[in-house]
């Protein structure tokens, strides 16, 4: 494999690099009024590598993967697929994000530049194959995360956001780095595929707990229970498009990169992180629908919610099959499309002087003042609850069809039953919009790029959405066959 | 079976080099008592050029322009500390550690040059 080869593969990362330095530069010269032109241009950069992301899919004997920089990096159908989720989830995040910041006179052309940052590394997690190349790419998509997360530092809940998000990030990282080392010291390498050669058989105690360090690591960054605990103040203090973005690009990436160190690194102790994983799945399930009922605040509730989610999607992975980890792909498809759609709902939350809302009670009797909205919400948070005909049931179905498949009934069923739970506070939301007296708090925005996407999201998580499984189940399959 | 005897070396060492430094601590203090030297008044006890109050209250202002300066150093401190293994290493690495290095180098500097601009080297 020549320099040029592993070039060309990373050449979405190059791109992406490039373009974030040269808006860097652009916005110290540029200042505050550049923020726009900014923001056009890092959604123009962002397309270009998805574009790039393509041409190398397309590119002959692509199927089983082109290893770069001496297995450090790997260019298959797998990372291509969460790469085009995350570049596409960061794009409507910098749609959204301008007019949210001008209403506070805080936009910043930094912004965008950050998302960019964030992007390189999201995509870096998501295409390594050693396990220092994941730690980077982590790094990369943390920092710029945990600036993001305080970017309004007028705001004290932004700044503690973002204070707490490192703190227990930097924790995170620790226990993920502490794993590393063990499992290299007990492997004596850092690529997944030595590591998944050496760790075969009955695992020693060292190993195990390199291999409990590391998903520990990862559980924090998906967020997954018992490792949630920042998540609901996190997505609460930071400004709402950059909870939009929290919830799904790097939700995308954490999920695919744990997906890829599970298959690929520990594929040979299946026992070992089967049972972690099914309980990380329930826990998360259970926790994310029983603690949002209580919640009076959206963004609140929308953190349990995703980190609900988190656990169906962990069901597919916990089944470990082809299957399992094809329906993933798909469920985080559509949770991404499903959890931007809410976020930019609750973005269209404004009073008459353009203020943020973000209470249960100020959505009453939306339905009367705002039927389009209040209809949209519906559609997502009946989407988000699985119940059939939404697409967001089809997600779920597929993952717990995987689970029966692979002959997980019980995960199943406990999954099932404790979605019920989840629905009640999905309906709660929709009960307040539709029957509850008007409060009349929420104004007419007009705001034109809002409405589209909302329209367009709603549109694919509606049943229309099932046209779009004969495009996108094929996308899944091969993303999953890559890693088997 | 480790050979813990294998380890005497570095025990010896390690009591070695804690006698050595206490008696570098307290022998002077010592001297110093019994010379007559030893005179304390206010102003000898307190700090004097860029030291802070030793004893005081934790939660004390402190000027967040510190903390900046702190992570520039860090940042520089690590270049040069990448810098000498890759400078020694060159004859190895050859072309490809040059342009890598070239490579991180100049992100570095792109980020030098943001800062520099955005006013974060300027104390006032």
């Amino acid at each position: 494999m020549d320099l040029a080869t592993s070039l060309w593969l990373v050449s979405p990362e190059i791109l992406l690099s490039l373009g974030s330095m040269i808006l860097l530069l652009m916005s110290a010269w540029g200042g505050e009024k550049s923020a726009r032109l900014i923001t056009i241009l890092a959604a123009a950069t962002l397309f270009a590598a998805a574009l790039l992301l393509m041409a190398i899919a397309h590119m002959p004997d692509f199927k089983d993967g082109a290893v770069a920089f001496d297995g450090l990096y790997i260019a298959d159908n797998f990372g291509s697929a969460a790469k085009f989720l995350i570049y596409l989830a960061a794009i409507i995040s910098l749609m959204v994000a301008p007019r949210f910041f001008k209403a506070g006179g805080l936009y910043r052309p930094e912004y965008p530049v950050l998302i960019l940052f964030a992007a390189i590394g999201m995509g870096i997690m998501v295409s390594a194959t050693d396990m220092l190349t994941l730690y980077i790419g982590l790094e990369l998509n943390s920092l710029s995360a945990y600036v993001l997360a305080s970017f309004i530092r007028t705001d004290v809940r932004s700044s503690e956001a973002g204070l707490k998000y490192f703190v227990l990030g930097a924790l995170a990282s620790g226990m993920l780095l502490f794993g590393i080392s063990l499992v290299y010291g007990f492997s004596g390498s850092t690529s997944f595929a030595v590591i998944g050669e050496t760790l075969t058989g009955d695992l020693a105690t060292g190993p195990l707990i390199g291999v409990v360090l590391v998903l520990s690591g990862l559980a924090f960054k998906i967020s997954a229970v018992p490792f949630h605990m920042w998540t609901p103040d996190v997505y609460e203090g930071a400004p709402t498009p950059v909870t939009a973005f929290f919830a799904s690009a790097p939700k995308v990436a954490a999920i695919a990169m744990t997906a890829r160190v599970i298959i690929e690194a520990f594929g040979g102790q299946t026992a070992a992180w089967q049972q972690i994983i099914v309980f990380v799945a329930l826990a998360s399930i259970v926790l994310g629908a029983v603690a949002a009922i209580g919640q009076q605040n959206i963004k609140r509730l929308l953190a349990y919610s995703s980190i609900n989610n988190v656990g169906f999607l962990l069901i597919g992975l916990a089944a470990g099959t082809e299957q399992g980890v094809s329906a993933m792909m798909f469920y985080l498809a559509v949770y991404v499309a499903m959890t931007l759609g809410a976020f930019i709902c609750v973005l269209e939350m404004r009073d008459s002087e353009g203020q943020p809302l973000e209470s249960l009670e100020s959505l009453a009797g939306l339905s009367q003042t705002r039927p389009g909205l209040a209809a949209a919400f519906a559609v997502f948070m009946f989407s988000l609850a699985g119940i059939p005909p939404l697409f967001g049931f089809w997600g779920k179905f597929l993952v717990f069809d995987a689970a029966v498949a692979a002959g997980m009934l019980p995960l199943a069923v406990i999954g099932i039953a404790a979605s019920v739970i989840g629905a009640f506070y999905y309906i709660k939301i929709v009960k307040i919009i539709y029957f509850d007296e008007p409060s009349g708090q929420i104004v007419k925005t007009g705001h034109k790029t809002e409405n589209g996407l909302i329209a367009v999201l709603a549109l694919f998580v509606s049943p229309l959405g099932y046209l779009a499984i004969p495009s996108i189940a094929p996308i899944a399959d091969a993303a999953a066959a890559a890693l088997f | 079976m480790v050979d813990l005897s294998e380890y005497a070396p570095i025990l010896l060492f390690l009591f070695v080099a804690a006698g050595l430094s206490a008696a570098f601590v307290f022998l002077p203090m010592g001297v110093s008592r019994l010379t007559g030297t030893h005179n304390p008044s206010a102003e000898k006890l307190s700090e004097y050029e860029c030291g802070f109050p030793a004893f005081e209250d934790s939660r004390s202002q402190f000027d967040v322009r510190f903390y900046l300066v702190a992570i520039l150093f860090i940042i520089f401190d690590l270049e040069a500390a990448f810098l000498f293994p890759w400078a020694v290493s060159l004859d190895q690495t050859a072309w490809l550690g040059w342009g890598s290095m070239m490579v991180f180098l100049f992100i570095l500097t792109v980020g030098f040059i943001y800062e520099w601009k955005m006013g974060a080297l300027e104390w006032e």
